[in-house]
């Protein structure tokens, strides 16, 4: 162990690079998966840019993230048409949209980009051990925090103690799932109570922290991007545990006004930021409430000068106004029409591989999305996923839909109610309406209940079945961790198959994309058979930046960042 | 006259008294969801809202929570709002305030608008003027207000480029934001209370006392002014007086599409956030607001025909 620490605790390049370098020299691995997994790995994005160069013989020029470009100008006020909402904890954060405000005061220890490679950020450096349980993070010196504090590794500690406590009720639980144990106690529902394991978060110095994982985990670092893992004071909960009462950050802006559904105004801070200059002296977050159509005449009467998301409905208009650019983020977010399998009739297999059998996965994406996207197959991987294994093609079958069903005791067809709250768009509902149709054909009846997208978010992990908009992750094994292992609060369809949580955790721990793909068939079929949704499209996300806005750049998660932003 | 306005605001304290039962009886006992689970979220566990409604006092008995809760209205505690995470009174009060200021420039260009042109259509029945303000104004009032609103926003933001698509008041209040808003309420509203009024009219000027009068060989103007217009402005006021209610619901829709920050737009958000405490404020000033003005108008009858102060 000793040996262990002393060879840890030393700058060091992880095996796991020589082994990219040799799949990159072969082919078996693309400059992307390249770029992401070594970079993972410890290595920089300009050293892992140049290494690709040199193996592809090819001038590969960093696309860095946040790069100012040249004659930006200085000053200006960007007004971001965007909903304001309740963001008193970053760590139960649970839309992207705080985080958005959020970003631009406190601060992530890395930042994945909108080329999915992941950077260093308040940590300038890691590494990981060859098994990938351990991984050290050096954590920048000189970053202070707004009330003057320097930022060190006991905030690091302090967060992830936070994160892991089921009493904050945060959703890295689920991403965090190597860190902690099972405490043999079960909660209301009968799943699981975990908590941190003792050591999984070490202080080695003022600014190093260790962590100490119970299985291999590739995705660290990427973890540690995800929305609600922004790095708070180490006295969050001391001083109040309120982030818009006492916004005390890292990060370049101050957060000066708050209204929740009116506004938030950041101001650029008077100090240095450890970050290199930022462009904008204000940043107003204007809330114009949850018509798209608002966002729509705001933008176009120059009110707002970009918008968090274009809504589909108002697509084709946003694209005809001139001074205004559309531009379209391929993502991997999605709807998923889960089916509790806790809940009756849901509990037989049968009747949810009906239904998943009744779906036109080509269908759904061209009524319901326009055709604006990528099809799907019920697993919620992405085949622009770097850990995608293809498996065979799905066709309806609705045949097979009624003989599963007769053989589930529904000989005469089956009633079903499917909620859904248009968390992110018409189309939601539009996808039910077309698995609605779908299924009429196999005698399954789908009656579709539409609730206001509040009361969706009170129902979305109870209701037997439901649709529920997922974001983009850079990683499959992500959102799988998130949604889908046992226990974990976002594991809406209550789905529990340790067969699946250690094939998870086997691809979880495999460096090397191609070995990682294939251990992915499992995981997917596992999914895709235990049928615990119906995951028809990944679907594309727009948004419309006028002409004004030089620099900012959309992310596939919109996790927007207007740190070299300027205006024109 | 005392006994009248005694009788008409026991009646306005009484209605609020069944009011109030009705909200506290549909949002704070359970019946349509469990407040705990609301106000603490899905995550939260069965200790968790267990302790919180020890604390809340819910599970105390209804009518010892009915009387606190009303007690607490009655002294200006509103509560705390479960979306704003803040004292309702502070959230109210400014959207309040906010659609005041829009039920204000609405009134004042309504109000004189619909008066003039309801008059002097009903002066002259079934004369041109008279039937093209009649056309006018079925016109307008049959358009909804959120079809008005596209058609006004694709003319005036997207056609002309005259004004502003939303009225937010981001940067503070800026007058040509309450433009569209204001707009697509005249014309929603001028309509019926010209028609009104116009009824109103036409039906005086049809009295004997009316014809009396011109036989009499009054002139036409006193004739008008004097006699017919104070009688014929009863049903207008009643009308008028009733469009504050209107106004404080009818904005809902004009306040979402433009993103205007006032009451209606909050009572919008309170209901779709399952903001109980901050839906029963919104619910309680509204009827505050409906019983007052209706009790205001009551009053004013009795100013406008002596009949009524005298039965």
């Amino acid at each position: 162990m000793a040996e262990k620490k002393d060879k840890l605790s030393t700058k060091r390049v992880h095996p796991g690079v020589e082994e990219m370098k040799k799949s990159l020299t072969e082919g078996k691995c693309s400059r992307r998966e390249f770029l992401r997994t070594t970079t993972l790995l410890g290595i920089s994005a300009t050293t892992a840019y140049g290494l690709a160069s040199k193996i592809l013989g090819e001038d590969i020029l960093p696309s860095l993230i946040s790069t100012a470009h040249a004659g930006q100008k200085k000053g200006g006020v960007l007004k971001f048409g965007m909903m304001v909402q309740e963001m008193a904890d970053p760590a139960t954060y649970s839309w992207t949209e705080k985080s958005v405000i959020a970003r631009h005061i406190i601060e992530y220890l890395v930042e994945t980009g909108p080329d999915n490679i992941t950077r260093p950020n308040l940590a300038e450096s890691w590494e990981a051990s060859d098994d990938l349980k351990t991984w050290i993070f050096h954590l920048r010196k000189g970053v202070k925090w707004s009330n003057g504090d320097d930022f060190g590794a006991d905030d690091v500690v302090f967060n992830f103690t936070r994160w892991l406590d089921p009493k904050t009720g945060s959703s890295n639980l689920g991403l965090f799932n190597a860190m902690l144990e099972d405490t043999g106690e079960k909660d209301a529902k009968g799943n699981p109570i975990k908590r941190m394991i003792k050591n999984a978060v070490e202080k080695v110095d003022d600014h190093t922290v260790k962590i100490n994982l119970k299985s291999a985990v590739l995705s660290m670092p990427e973890n540690l991007y995800n929305y609600p893992t922004g790095i708070v004071h180490r006295n969050f909960e001391k001083e109040g545990g309120d982030f818009t009462k006492n916004p005390i950050g890292t990060g370049p802006y101050a957060l000066t006004e708050f209204k929740v559904g009116e506004i938030a105004v950041l101001k650029k801070r008077n100090a240095p930021y450890w970050g290199g200059e930022v462009f904008l002296d204000e940043i107003r977050f204007i809330d114009l409430g949850s018509d798209p159509g608002a966002y729509l005449a705001a933008i176009a009467s120059k009110q707002v000068d970009a918008l968090y998301e274009l809504d589909l409905t108002t697509l084709q208009a946003a694209k005809n106004i001139p001074g205004i650019n559309v531009l379209a983020i391929p993502s991997t977010q999605t709807g998923v029409i889960r089916m509790k399998v806790t809940e009756k009739p849901f509990t037989d297999k049968r009747v949810r591989q009906a239904v998943q059998k009744c779906c036109d996965v080509e269908r759904q994406l061209k009524i319901a999305h326009h055709g604006l996207g990528i099809v799907a197959e019920h697993h919620h991987v992405a085949s622009i996923h770097p850990e995608y294994f293809k498996l065979p093609p799905l066709k309806p079958d609705i045949a097979g839909a009624k003989k599963l069903l007769k053989e589930a005791g529904y000989p005469d067809g089956i009633e079903l109610t499917c909620n859904v709250g248009n968390t992110n768009g018409v189309w939601e509902q539009n996808s039910v309406a077309v698995l609605k149709e779908d299924c009429a054909k196999a005698g399954i009846n789908i009656k579709i209940n539409l609730m206001p997208t509040a009361q969706y978010w009170d129902v979305w992990t109870k209701a037997p079945m439901s649709l529920t908009s997922w974001t983009h992750r850079p990683l499959a094994v992500m959102v799988l961790g998130l949604a889908y292992r046992a226990g974990v609060p976002w594991n809406e369809s209550s789905y529990n198959n340790p067969a699946f949580d250690a094939a998870l955790d086997e691809a979880e721990a495999t460096f090397d994309v191609e070995s990682r793909r294939v251990k992915m068939e499992k995981v997917e079929k596992l999914l895709q058979d235990d049928a615990i949704m119906v995951q028809p499209f990944f679907r594309s996300v727009f948004t419309a930046v006028s002409d004004s806005v030089v620099g900012l750049e959309t992310h596939p998660t919109k996790y927007y960042r207007f740190h070299k932003v300027s205006l024109a | 006259m005392v006994l009248l306005l005694l009788k008409r605001i026991g009646f306005m304290f009484f209605t609020m008294i069944v009011v109030s039962i009705i909200l506290f009886m549909l949002l704070e006992t359970g019946l349509t969801g469990d407040p705990a689970t609301r106000v603490l979220g899905n995550f939260a566990s069965d200790a968790q809202k267990e302790s919180w409604r020890n604390q809340h006092g819910y599970n105390q008995p209804v009518v010892v929570r009915y009387a606190k809760w009303l007690g607490n209205f009655a002294t200006g505690n509103l509560g705390t709002s479960i979306r704003y995470k803040g004292p309702v009174k502070d959230v109210l009060l400014p959207r309040l305030w906010n659609t005041a200021i829009l039920g204000f420039w609405t009134f004042a260009i309504m109000i004189p608008l619909s008066l003039i042109l309801g008059v002097l259509s009903g002066m002259k029945e079934g004369s041109l003027l008279d039937r093209s303000i009649s056309i006018f104004g079925i016109l307008t009032t049959s358009v909804p207000e959120f079809a008005s609103a596209v058609f006004f926003s694709a003319l005036f933001v997207f056609g002309l480029k005259w004004l502003p698509g939303t009225s937010s008041m981001s940067g503070g209040f800026e007058f040509k934001q309450l433009i569209l808003p204001a707009m697509v309420l005249v014309v929603y509203d001028f309509g019926y209370v010209a028609r009104m009024t116009r009824a109103s009219m036409a039906e005086v000027m049809q009295s004997q006392y009316v014809r009396s009068a011109i036989l009499k060989g009054l002139p036409y103007r006193q004739v008008i002014i004097r006699h017919a217009l104070r009688n014929a402005l009863i049903a207008p006021f009643t009308v008028i007086m009733l469009q504050i209610n209107w106004l404080l619901s009818g904005v809902i829709v004009v306040e979402f599409f433009f993103a205007y920050k006032g009451f209606g737009a909050l009572l919008l958000e309170a209901s779709l956030n399952n903001d109980i405490v901050l839906l029963e404020a919104c619910a309680m000033v509204a009827v505050v607001v409906a019983v007052g003005s209706q009790t205001i108008a009551d009053i004013g009858y009795t100013f406008l025909n002596p009949r009524i102060r005298f039965t």
